[in-house]
C-alpha cells in the first residue's frame, strides 16, 4: 500500500546550503521533490544558515520537524547540521541524486564549488568507480563565481552569456591565480565578456572531459552539482567531447541539478528509514 | 556535582596542557613531591603513586606544538611523536618533571630515552623493558625487578620507602579508575550519542596528568551524567578504532571519524589507561607480584606485546563482536612500525572472518581531515546502504 513519507536532505557546500524536501514512497518507488531551497552562506555562520533554510522549507509546507520528517539527512559539511537523523558522504548522495534526475544515467558528474567528480553508478545508484580532480580552484565552481564577480556578472548570467560567444579564448594557466591574471589581460585586450566566460567554461570542461576519458565513462552522463545548471558549461563539455572524438557520449542535465546532493541524501534517508524499521521489527520479533 | 559540559572543558584543558599545569600545582602544594613522566603505551602508574609521586603521561605535542628543534634529532622517515616530545622538553615544558620512564614500544622510543640522557633532562631516565616471556617465574620476576628499579630512582629523590599498604591502596585507586573508564565505554556501547568519542578521549587523557583521586571523582560524575537519557541518537555505524595507541591523533581527527558517520564504540587511543583488564589484586602481601601477574594474565593485546599464544587478531575480533561493531578503522601514525607491521596481520585475518575495515595513516600534527572524512564517510555508507557487498576502493588511490 502506498504511504509516502517526507524526508529532507541538506547539502552544505562551500558556498551554498541546498535543501530538498522529498516525498518518499517505499511501496511504489515513486519519489518526488516537494520543495527546494538554496541559501548562500556568504559571511554567515553555516549552522545558522542551515537552521534558517530548514525552518523556511518546513514553514512553507506547513510541516513540523519532529512529527512530519521521517529522516533528515545531511551531506557535504554534515557537522554544520546539528539537527539530523543521519549523514551520507557526498559522492553517495550525488550518485543517487543524479539517478533521480536522469534515471538511465550510467555516469554522474558532480560539478561542485570545490572540485569535479566523475562517478560510475549501477542501476541502484551505487558507486562503482570514480575519478576526481585534486583540490585546485581552477577546476571548480568557486572559480567561476570569482571570475563572474570580477566581470561584474551574477553567477546565473554566466551560462546564457557563454552561449553567445563567437570567438572564445581559453586562459592559458591551469592555476586559478594565473588564470585570473589571464582574465584581466583578456579584459584589457578588449575581448567580449561572452568570449571570456566561454573560455573559462571551456577550461573547466576540458578537465571534465579528461576525467570522463580516464574513467571510461558510459552514457548517459548526468551533469549535476551547481555547475550543472550552467548551460554554457554543458555546451562547452559537449563541444569538447565532440572535438575529442567522444561524440558517442550523451549528456543529460536538469534545471534542479544543484540539488542532486540534497535529493540523494533525502532519498537515501528514506531507504534507511525503512531499513531501520525492518531491523527494529526483527529485534522485537 | 559539576555539569557534564564543565567536566569536559576542564578535562580538555588538562588533556592538551603542554605545561602540565595541574601536575606542577600538585608538586608545589607540598615539599618533596616528585613528578615522574612516562611515555606511551603503558606503565603501572600504581607504583609511582605508592611512592608518593605523581605519574604524568607525556603523549606528544599534538597539533599545538610547532616542531623546530625536534626535527634535528630524527630522520624524516621516523614518526612524529619523538620530535614533539623533544621539542616540549627543550622548550622547558617538562622542567618540573623529575624523572622520565620510556616503556619499551619500539626503537624510536628507546632512542628517545637516549636523547633525554644525553641532554641531561630530568634527574633520572629509565628505559623500561616489559617482559616478552609470559611465564610468571621468568617474565613475571623480571618485570618486578624493573618496577623495583623505578622505585629505587624515586627513593633517591624523595627518600621514601614504599610500603605494602601504600601499594595496595594505590592499586585500589587505579582499579577504580579502570572500572569507571570501562563503565563509560560500556554505556557508550549502547548509547554512543550520550558522549562523543572526542569527549571520552579528553576525559580519559586528562587522567594521565592530574592526580588519580581527582580523576576518579570526575569519572564518577561523568558516569552519573551518562546514566541519564541524554543526547539524540543518529543513524551511524559502530566502529572500533585500532592502531593509534602511541602517537595520538589530533582532536580534530578523533572528531572527524564520528562526524563522517560513525560511532566509535571502542578504541586504543589511550590504551595505557585501559591496559589491565579487570582488577589487580589489592589484598596481597606482594603487590608488585600482583601487578606483574595482572600484566601477564590480564593485559589487553598490544602491538608492543608479542604473545604468540594469544593471537591479537582474535582478540581484536572479539572486541568487535562484543561491542556489536559494524567494522574496524585501522588508524596508524605514519612510520609507526609496531602499528603498521600489525596491520596486515589484522587485515588478512579480518578478510577471512568477514569483518569490514578501512585503513589510513595520520600524524599527530595534521589538521586537514578532508580525505580521511571522505574515506570514513564512504565506509559508513557502504555499510549502511550495501551491507552485503564489498566497500568501494580507498579514496587516496583515486585522486588525480
Amino acid at each position: 500500500m502506498s504511504n509516502p513519507i517526507y524526508t529532507m536532505g541538506i547539502d552544505v557546500g562551500g558556498s551554498y546550503v541546498k535543501c530538498a524536501l522529498m516525498s518518499y514512497d517505499d511501496a511504489t518507488g515513486n519519489h518526488s521533490m516537494v520543495d527546494k531551497q538554496t541559501e548562500k552562506i556568504r559571511k554567515k555562520d553555516p549552522k545558522d544558515v542551515v537552521v534558517d533554510t530548514i525552518d523556511m522549507v518546513l514553514e512553507r509546507n506547513g510541516l513540523n520537524y519532529e512529527s512530519d520528517i521521517a529522516y533528515l539527512a545531511s551531506t557535504g559539511e554534515g557537522e554544520m547540521v546539528e539537527k539530523k537523523t543521519g549523514h551520507f558522504y557526498s559522492m553517495t548522495t550525488h550518485s543517487r541524486g543524479g539517478k533521480f534526475f536522469a534515471p538511465d544515467a550510467k555516469t554522474v558528474v558532480d560539478m561542485g564549488g570545490l572540485y569535479v567528480r566523475a562517478i560510475k553508478v549501477d542501476p541502484r545508484g551505487k558507486v562503482i568507480d570514480y575519478k576526481m580532480t585534486g583540490q585546485c580552484a581552477s577546476g571548480s565552481g568557486q572559480f567561476i563565481e570569482n571570475i563572474s564577480r570580477y566581470l561584474g556578472l551574477a553567477v546565473e548570467e554566466v551560462g546564457p552569456l557563454s552561449l553567445e560567444a563567437d570567438n572564445p579564448e581559453v586562459p592559458s594557466g591551469i592555476c586559478a591565480v594565473l588564470a585570473e591574471t589571464d582574465v584581466i589581460n583578456l579584459v584589457s585586450k578588449g575581448l567580449s565578456t561572452a568570449n571570456i566566460v566561454k573560455g573559462i567554461n571551456l577550461s573547466i570542461a576540458a578537465r571534465v572531459v579528461k576525467l570522463l576519458g580516464s574513467l571510461r565513462a558510459e552514457s548517459p552522463i548526468a551533469l549535476v552539482g551547481g555547475m550543472g545548471m550552467n548551460t554554457g558549461m554543458i555546451q562547452a563539455i559537449e563541444e569538447l567531447a565532440d572535438e575529442r572524438k567522444k561524440s558517442n557520449l550523451e549528456f543529460v542535465s536538469h534545471p534542479d541539478s544543484i540539488y542532486s546532493g540534497a535529493v540523494g541524501a533525502a532519498l537515501w534517508g528514506g531507504y534507511r528509514y525503512y531499513k531501520l524499521k525492518e531491523k527494529e521489527a526483527a529485534v522485537v520479533s | 556535582m559539576k555539569s557534564l559540559d564543565s567536566i569536559i572543558s576542564e578535562c580538555r584543558a588538562n588533556a592538551y596542557d603542554l605545561n602540565f599545569s595541574r601536575a606542577r600545582e600538585w608538586k608545589e602544594e607540598e615539599e618533596g613531591r616528585v613528578l615522574v613522566g612516562y611515555m606511551p603505551i603503558y606503565f603501572p602508574r600504581e607504583i609511582i603513586h605508592a611512592a608518593g609521586a605523581m605519574p604524568v603521561g607525556i603523549f606528544g605535542g599534538g597539533d599545538d606544538k610547532q616542531i623546530i628543534k625536534g626535527d634535528a634529532y630524527y630522520q624524516s622517515y621516523i614518526c612524529h611523536i619523538p620530535r614533539s616530545i623533544i621539542e616540549i622538553a627543550l622548550d622547558k615544558h617538562l622542567d618540573h618533571v623529575d624523572g622520565f620512564i620510556f616503556p619499551s614500544i619500539c626503537d624510536v622510543i628507546r632512542n628517545l630515552s637516549g636523547i633525554f640522557k644525553q641532554q641531561k633532562i630530568g634527574k633520572f631516565v629509565k628505559y623500561m623493558d616489559f617482559p616478552q616471556n609470559f611465564l610468571p617465574e621468568i617474565g613475571g620476576v623480571f618485570y618486578q625487578q624493573e618496577m623495583s628499579h623505578v622505585l629505587k630512582y624515586i627513593k633517591e629523590i624523595n627518600g621514601k620507602d614504599v610500603t605494602t599498604e601504600a601499594l595496595n591502596h594505590s592499586i585500589e585507586l587505579y582499579n577504580r579508575n579502570r572500572q569507571l573508564i570501562e563503565t563509560i565505554y560500556n554505556v557508550r556501547q549502547d548509547f554512543p550519542w550520550r558522549l562523543t568519542i572526542d569527549e571520552v578521549y579528553c576525559i580519559v587523557r586528562a587522567g594521565t596528568v592530574i592526580p588519580v583521586e581527582e580523576h576518579n571523582e570526575l569519572l564518577e560524575q561523568v558516569c552519573t551524567h551518562i546514566s541519564e537519557d541524554i543526547g539524540d541518537p543518529q543513524d551511524k555505524i559502530k566502529v572500533v578504532v585500532s592502531g593509534a595507541f602511541c602517537e595520538q591523533p589530533a582532536s580534530g581527527l578523533i572528531k572527524a571519524i564520528e562526524e563522517a558517520g560513525c560511532y566509535v564504540v571502542d578504541d586504543d587511543y589511550m590504551l595505557g589507561s585501559r591496559m589491565i583488564l579487570g582488577d589487580i589484586d589489592a589484598s596481597t602481601s606482594h603487590p608488585l607480584q600482583a601487578i606483574s601477574t595482572a600484566y601477564i594474565k590480564q593485559s589487553q593485546y598490544s602491538s608492543s606485546i608479542y604473545d604468540v599464544h594469544d593471537p591479537k587478531e582474535n582478540r581484536l575480533a572479539k572486541i568487535v563482536k562484543d561491542r556489536g561493531a559494524d567494522g574496524v578503522i585501522f588508524a596508524a601514525a605514519s612510520f609507526c612500525d609496531p602499528s603498521l607491521l600489525d596491520a596486515p596481520i589484522f587485515q588478512n585475518a579480518f578478510d577471512k572472518m568477514g569483518i569490514r575495515y578501512i585503513a589510513f595513516q595520520y600524524s599527530e600534527n595534521i589538521n586537514q581531515y578532508k580525505v580521511i572524512k571522505e574515506q570514513v564517510g564512504a565506509f559508513s555508507d557502504s555499510i549502511k546502504l550495501w551491507e552485503d557487498e564489498p566497500a568501494i576502493p580507498a579514496i587516496e588511490d583515486k585522486i588525480k
